[in-house]
């Protein structure tokens, strides 16, 4: 089987820019939207796992938002936005045909090469990036399993986004798919030994799946997100704890080794 | 139509191409230049480049979260993360291809760190092949991080401490030091006074102010260290004030800045007596935001028929300073 090509292999990774994009479609899930904008030279660019800086369309928001990259379709790259503050919602409420300021495609992105069983694993707005990095492993004929976890069926709307083949739902108020975490569900799934694991979530829910994956001596990677201000490695903003000291989300993630992220 | 402006200005024996520099912390060239398709080395917005502050060992900065925003701006606690002088001068010839002088941004705990570093570089500079460093023309002493446990601030809010302070460095290097002040103070023309009694050749201001965030749901502090420095256009009266204070009551160049985001914001800066003008939290709402700036400065003095930016220097003022800054 070929292996995936991916920031891990030689290929240089394409650089950064600025870009005004139109917003093409808008389409909303419980308490996400997925944004849809016409960029061509972001949708060439983008990797797997890695992010934008995206500026919410409102001066009263200083800083830009991280977003992940949820799919690319041709010239189409697509975010997923929970509304959790004023600033994300306003991007929430973005129009078809409204103008966003993107900058990207920043970060290091998922390790594909050698990859060859993969298990995703996604809590609540945690299953952003999880889209492109099917699209991508199922193109280089890798086996992919979704897992997702929501807390009730409203936010497990999200998952009619979603074009995975094998795809698992729970929630933890049992209102869709199975009863219980996203922990429950894998461990329900189980893995081969050769599966790598792709995790993205909520920090209780890496720190289960980095306990889950040491138990069953599996290999990871895991997507962080962080408080973020300049996005692009300067200010040292959005470091998390790692065994070799604070890492910072933006340079040397927003991908890093699962085992390597030091929980309390 | 006139001709276009002229933007250059000198800050103490530098020559800058226009005021705009940025905030110590706010841009680092090398990162934004391995991400981005521009060469920001050889395509530099900025008229001079103040990298993050350099201490003497490395420093891990504080726990997370560091930054979040607030109403008009933002609040940090980065805690001075850097990975020392040593590994600040391993990066030297890579700077080297920057078309745009470096002051350095100093930081430390007591006046031997500060020392230390000026030292260090000055024996680095002093033994860089020709080409293989940057244009380095000049130190900032930064007394006035809010976000670290001792030292630092506690030198910028005593105007003995930060006068032996500047005492102590001044003989070691013969290029432009600038002492970087904290708006924490109740009289920050003494701090400025002393500094410059001691030595300094400039100043600059205002450094963040230090302030609290809570965590809405828990109603706790929001961040790691707990209290943080506030930054962007909400402190930017704040900081035009101080700027003003200082110009009235001293002669010497000041570098101003505190929520610059405009081009207009700089000529405010400018016409409170600042010579230059750094642009901090800005640098995180857009990469290319020192472009629009200076072209709004440009555009800004062509609307309002000004030849030279010391046409409007110190128009806030009670009293006109005396031409420090020629252009």
């Amino acid at each position: 089987m070929a292996d995936v090509a991916g920031p891990a292999s030689a290929h240089p990774q394409a650089k950064a820019a600025v870009h005004s994009c139109r917003v093409a479609a808008v389409r909303h899930y419980g308490p996400f939207a997925c944004v849809t904008v016409v960029g061509p030279q972001l949708a060439a660019a983008a990797e797997p796992g890695q992010f934008v800086m995206i500026q919410v369309p409102d001066s009263r928001f200083l800083l830009r938002r991280p977003l992940s990259i949820f799919a690319v379709r041709d010239d189409e790259v697509t975010f997923l936005i929970e509304a959790r503050g004023a600033g994300s919602a306003r991007l929430t409420g973005t129009r078809a045909g409204d103008i966003l300021s993107v900058q990207g495609p920043l970060g290091n992105g998922f390790p594909l090469a050698g990859v060859r069983r993969a298990l995703l694993i996604g809590g609540g707005i945690g299953v952003a990036p999880l889209q492109f990095l099917a699209d991508r492993l199922a193109a280089a004929g890798v086996g992919v399993t979704a897992a997702f976890g929501f807390r009730d069926a409203r936010q497990a709307r999200l998952a009619a986004a979603f074009h995975i083949e094998h795809l698992w739902l729970a929630t933890e108020d049992g209102s869709a798919g199975r009863r219980g975490t996203v922990i429950d569900l894998v461990g329900a799934i189980g893995a081969a030994k050769n599966t790598v694991l792709f995790a993205c979530g909520p920090d209780a829910m890496l720190a289960a799946v980095q306990r889950w994956a040491a138990e069953r001596s599996l290999r990871g990677h895991a997507s962080l997100e962080a408080h973020m201000a300049c996005g692009t490695g300067s200010c040292h903003g959005c470091v998390v704890p790692t065994t070799s000291g604070y890492q910072r989300v933006c340079a040397e993630g927003p991908v890093l080794p699962l085992q390597e992220i030091v929980y309390e | 139509m006139s001709k276009a402006p002229d933007l250059r200005v000198m800050l103490g024996p530098i020559e800058l191409r226009h005021p705009v520099i940025d905030a110590s912390g706010t841009f680092d060239v090398l990162e934004a230049t391995a991400r981005y398709e521009r060469d920001f080395l050889t395509d530099f917005p900025f008229a001079a480049y103040v990298p993050k502050t350099v201490t003497r060992e490395p420093r891990p900065g504080n726990p997370p979260p560091r930054v979040a925003e607030t109403p008009s701006g933002m609040i940090n606690a980065i805690g001075l993360a850097n990975p020392g002088v040593a590994a600040a001068l391993a990066d030297l010839p890579r700077l080297a291809p920057l078309r745009a002088p470096v002051i350095v941004s100093v930081g430390g705990t007591t006046v031997e760190d500060y020392v230390a570093v000026v030292d260090a570089y000055e024996a680095a500079l002093a033994a860089a092949a020709a080409g293989a460093a940057p244009n380095v023309v000049g130190y900032e002493l930064n007394v006035s991080c809010p976000n670290v446990r001792s030292g630092c601030l506690s030198i910028g809010t005593d105007a003995h401490e930060t006068e032996q302070l500047v005492a102590a460095v001044r003989p070691r290097t013969r290029r432009f030091l600038v002492t970087k002040l904290t708006p924490n103070v109740t009289d920050v023309v003494a701090i400025g006074r002393a500094a410059l009694a001691a030595g300094s050749d400039g100043l600059s201001l205002i450094n963040t102010l230090k302030a609290m965030v809570l965590d809405p749901a828990t109603l706790t502090p929001l961040l790691g260290n707990r209290t943080g420095g506030l930054c962007g256009p909400a402190i930017k009266p704040l900081a035009l004030r101080m700027v003003s204070e200082l110009a009235e009551a001293l002669d010497a160049p000041i570098i101003g800045m505190g929520g610059v985001i405009s081009g207009r914001d700089v000529l405010e800066f400018i016409a409170c007596g600042a010579t230059a003008v750094a642009v901090g939290a800005a640098n995180f709402t857009a990469i290319d935001a020192p472009d629009r700036i200076v072209a709004e400065l440009r555009a800004e003095m062509r609307q309002r028929g000004l030849a030279k930016l010391s046409e409007v220097r110190g128009r806030a003022l009670d009293r006109r300073p005396p031409a420090v800054t020629g252009s």
